[in-house]
């Protein structure tokens, strides 16, 4: 029995450190029976789409090769994943390995459907403090992200120098550089202010440099940013179809000369490069004022497991987890990805080796998570950020009152 | 004709008794395969979707099965929303906007494509092209259609000057509504035209010939025979219409995601985001029962005309 | 004839207005970007990668497409026509029953049924396979042919099916042999739009599959949609490419219609 225990340890992943072994010990649940006899673990993950798709696929083969056993993974689109993951709950059916947005963590965590990983011999040392937030739910981690991103400013080189514009580093600066920018068929920035969760999030970097918070969103700090957004379309220098922009579309829009600049991820980076006529660098988002840090919001998916009555297994999905969180596939798939690693230790190193990702490094090392503090209770106020930006944005309330209305008040 | 039919009456009379029961166990076996799909494929989820609106019936549901029963206070929390009120206006000006269009444009085309010209056949058919694109490839092409800047639709109107300043279709709170009740329009017209003209299709051309001989041509041969031979098709048409329409999603999802401002949010979006974004699945189911009661107030006027209809 | 000539020049206007947002979506499969932002009302500079993709990973997919829409028709048709003719042609206390109940099933959100079957089919092993994405697709479809075909049956006079009764034939006979010919109009019609319903479906692909196996082209599309990486080109290239086997049917079935209503003229 005792061997078979250390033989589990072993084969799961040689770092476990006897300290966690015999704390799940002591918790008194009999652990992995064996570990050998787990000979496959299933996988859902909503990295439908190449090149994502088989550059994933790649990290999980290593891991799944390291641990000796097979998967089976399924990829779904984005906005289907939880919605599979509630038909699978509900059938009893969740995959050994679930990958989750990590907003979602929590919320899904709350529900007593994810096992917690300090039980299982993981932890989040080195973690960028966001990400941690993220993935823990009342002090116990269920999720860890081997890359993270966040958004930033993009701007079009050839476009600035051609007006003469450095790229903005305060509010002001960017009204000023935007409005410059315009022109006949372009405007200055694109941005996402659509209402959904993704138009929260690219209000976030805005709302949170300049000190606003979720927990207080009728603050003046708040409307302060969301002043930033109306200016910007009020005076032209943005759409005012941004209402109904995705990321996607303001990318399109940057990507066709149509806007000199624009808030996006590091994901764009692959689109963009297919137009090679347009020449970009990024930079971080700009401060209201200059003595501001700048906080964006993390992004990112984390990897959890849900909870499984053969313990076995639910160890070695552990593992894997584990596996995909090790410094060489955290860098591996930040560099193949365009996205950042989560330990706050490859992070300098990784914007030394990939220059256009130092902007979000920077951005990274200070930003914050949704969920940080509200938890699950985040999507409720998203809800009331984005429709506050879309009752500013079409005027039917002014910056300072849009919050109070959004939220009911 | 009259022949005939007292030739039958007569044949009737004499075998009734003998067939009686035997084709009563046909006639069953003539609706069995019916009933039975409609009772699982229908009559499960219904009753499923009337108990979840009395459940508190969350996320943790999904993992815990523990839904608390909470009565009708679902309902009283979705009537009580601030956005109830504008959804129900909306919903009502989405259904009854596509639908006196799609009609009048489906019987307007039907009529014409039923004068027998060359390729009418072919054109017709190709009229049903829109059906065959997949609902999130035509939301996607109509709003590169409408973007307000860089639009064909926008740049043609101005390029022919009928208008000085883009148009915020999909922008503007007050605009959007109709936007969106345009694009439904048109995913809608392809439907009616073939039925409509299905039903054209089984008049058959003796009335007319009749008709003409009393002096009924142009309006009047609408009026007198192909109205009134259409009015068993045009009444399900009309009330499919209603049920379809009143519970469009995919379409406004695609479009404006119910914005912008709320502006185009409807019973039937408000629904979905109550499930699947907010993930109050009680609430979500609740709002999806009044739309299927409304639909339901819409079904029995419904039966009721078309019962009058077969009594006149 | 040159006023049926001008009909014909109308009915092309018309189609041209009708189809435009058709022939955007083509110029969009032509543009690198797969979207219409730079682009003239004319593709000048096509690219054809989209397409290259669509053709390399969609073949299968348009396969399995034609097979669940077909077998909707013949299944929903199957149970349909018949219960449509007794609803139209018997006279019960439940047809008014029926055909409430039919109503109220056209009322229900697709995706109260498809979270519905996916538990069943759970069950019983349907998830993930053809047979399964057809009766689900039957859901759409049977209410639909019922109300349908009935409505165009009610015109079928009764006298027709006496007369054959006269001669011998039984009820389900005189149904097959008198009935469904008169028919053929309002049952290509029935199933045409049982195919359409089948063939646009999205979330019943997208619900009852769980794993890559069954792929209908709808649900093919929506994979080229990433959370954050989007091949436009791709997408508007599939919908292209799985329009023509569609209408190619269509214009087939429009000849059936065509030549259903001569019949009817000369009858």
């Amino acid at each position: 029995m005792i061997s078979k225990r250390i033989a589990a340890a072993l084969a799961g992943a040689t770092t476990v450190s006897l300290l966690l072994v015999a704390c799940g010990d002591n918790g008194g649940q009999s652990p992995a029976s064996s570990g050998d006899s787990v000979k496959s673990l299933t996988i859902l993950d909503y990295y439908n789409n190449d090149p994502d798709k088989s550059l994933v696929q790649k990290g999980l083969d290593s891991c799944a090769s390291k641990l000796g056993i097979t998967i089976q993974r399924e990829t779904v689109p984005g906005d289907t994943l939880i919605q599979k993951v509630l038909q699978q709950a509900s059938s009893k059916t969740l995959p050994d390995v679930l990958m989750l947005d990590n907003p979602d963590v929590q919320q899904i965590a709350a529900t007593g459907a994810l096992a917690p990983l300090n039980d299982m011999g993981l932890n989040s040392d080195g973690v960028i403090q966001g990400m941690v937030d993220a993935t823990s739910y009342e002090g116990k981690l269920y999720g860890l992200a081997p890359v993270t991103n966040t958004i930033a400013l993009f701007y079009n080189k050839d476009m600035l120098a051609e007006a003469g514009v450095q790229p903005p580093k305060t509010w002001d600066e960017l009204k000023a550089a935007s409005k410059k920018l315009t022109k006949p068929g372009r405007y200055g920035i694109a941005f996402n202010a659509n209402a959904t969760y993704e138009g929260s999030w690219q209000f976030l970097p805005a709302m949170w440099t300049n000190g606003g918070d979720e927990t207080d969103l009728t603050s003046p700090q708040v409307a302060e940013a969301l002043q930033l957004w109306v200016d910007l379309v009020k005076s032209g220098s943005a759409s005012k179809s941004v209402i109904n922009w995705t990321q996607g579309d303001a990318k399109d829009q940057f990507a066709a000369g149509k806007a000199a600049m624009m808030v996006n991820g590091p994901w764009q980076i692959p689109a963009l490069e297919k137009t090679p006529n347009v020449k970009w660098d990024v930079v971080t988002f700009p401060l209201n004022k200059p003595d501001q840090t700048p906080v964006a919001p993390l992004g990112g998916e984390a990897w959890t497991v849900p909870l499984n009555k053969d313990q076995a297994k639910q160890q070695k999905a552990a593992d894997f987890v584990k596996c995909l969180n090790s410094d060489e596939n955290e860098l591996a798939w930040a560099k193949a990805r365009f996205t950042l690693p989560t330990k706050t230790a490859l992070l300098d190193q990784y914007a030394t080796e990939v220059p256009s990702m130092k902007a979000f490094a920077e951005q990274v090392k200070t930003a914050r998570a949704r969920t940080g503090k509200l938890g699950d209770k985040w999507p409720d106020a998203a809800k009331v950020i984005y429709q506050a930006i879309q009752l500013a944005l079409t005027g039917k309330a002014s910056a300072q009152d849009a919050f109070k209305q959004a939220s009911g008040g | 004709m009259v022949t005939l039919t007292r030739t039958t009456v007569a044949g009737r009379a004499k075998s009734r008794g003998r067939r009686h029961r035997g084709e009563t166990l046909t006639k069953i076996l003539f609706v069995l395969p019916a009933v039975v799909a409609m009772v699982a494929l229908f009559g499960y989820p219904v009753v499923k979707n009337l108990l979840m609106s009395l459940q508190d019936y969350g996320l943790k549901t999904f993992f815990t099965g523990v839904a608390p029963w909470v009565g009708l206070k679902n309902y009283s929390t979705v009537v009580t929303d601030k956005l109830f009120s504008d959804a129900m206006v909306n919903t009502a000006l989405f259904t009854v906007g596509s639908i006196a269009f799609q009609f009048a444009i489906g019987l307007g085309l039907a009529l014409f494509f039923h004068k027998k010209f060359p390729l009418s056949g072919l054109l017709r058919s190709l009229l049903l092209l829109p059906w065959l694109l997949p609902l999130i490839v035509s939301s996607a092409t109509w709003r590169s259609i409408l973007e307000q800047d860089s639009g064909i639709l926008n740049r043609s109107l101005m390029g022919l000057h009928l208008i000085n300043d883009p148009v915020p279709w999909l922008n503007s709170p007050s605009v959007a509504l109709i936007a969106v009740i345009g694009v439904n329009i048109w995913i809608g017209i392809p439907f009616n035209v073939t039925l409509l003209y299905s039903g054209l299709a089984e008049i058959p051309d003796e009335l007319y010939e009749a008709g003409q001989l009393d002096g009924a041509t142009g309006w009047r041969s609408f009026w007198y025979i192909t109205w009134p031979n259409l009015r068993a098709v045009a009444s399900v048409l009309l009330m499919l219409g209603v049920v379809y329409t009143i519970k469009v999603l995919d379409i406004i999802l695609g479009l404006t995601g119910g914005g912008p401002a709320n502006a185009t949010q409807t019973l039937a979006t408000q629904s979905y985001e109550k499930s699947f974004v907010d993930f109050r699945f009680g609430q979500g189911a609740a709002l999806s029962n009044i739309l299927i009661a409304i639909s339901f107030v819409f079904a029995i006027f419904y039966l009721r005309g078309t019962r009058r209809a077969v009594d006149e | 004839m040159m006023r049926r000539t001008a009909y014909t020049v109308i009915g092309v206007l018309i189609l041209c207005v009708m189809l435009f947002p058709v022939y955007w979506m083509l110029n969009a499969s032509l543009q690198p970007s797969g979207n219409t932002l730079t682009a003239g009302f004319l593709p000048l500079h096509p690219t054809f990668s989209g397409y290259k993709r669509a053709l390399d990973e969609q073949g299968g997919n348009l396969v399995t497409s034609m097979i669940i829409a077909a077998g909707t028709v013949v299944l929903s048709l199957a149970i349909a026509t018949p219960c449509a003719y007794a609803l139209s042609q018997f006279r019960s206390r439940w047809v008014s029953v029926g055909l409430l109940a039919i109503l109220i099933s056209q009322m229900i959100p697709g995706i109260v049924i498809a979270n519905a079957l996916y538990t069943a089919y759970e069950r019983i092993g349907l998830l993930n396979s053809i047979p399964g994405l057809i009766v689900a697709n039957c859901s759409n479809a049977i209410p639909f042919a019922i109300l349908i075909l009935r409505s165009f049956m009610l015109s079928v006079p009764p006298s027709l099916v006496e007369a054959a009764r006269v001669d011998g034939a039984g009820l389900f006979r005189a149904f097959v042999a008198i009935v469904l010919p008169i028919s053929k109009n309002s049952l290509i019609t029935a199933g045409l739009f049982s195919f359409l319903f089948s063939w646009s479906d999205f979330l019943f692909a997208l619900t009852l599959t769980t794993k890559g196996g069954v792929r209908p082209v709808t649900l093919g599309i929506y994979q080229y949609l990433g959370t954050q990486v989007q091949n436009w080109n791709a997408v508007m290239a599939t919908a292209v490419l799985s329009a023509v086997p569609a209408i190619v049917l269509l214009i087939a079935a429009q000849k059936y219609i065509a030549a259903g209503a001569i019949g009817g003229a000369v009858k």
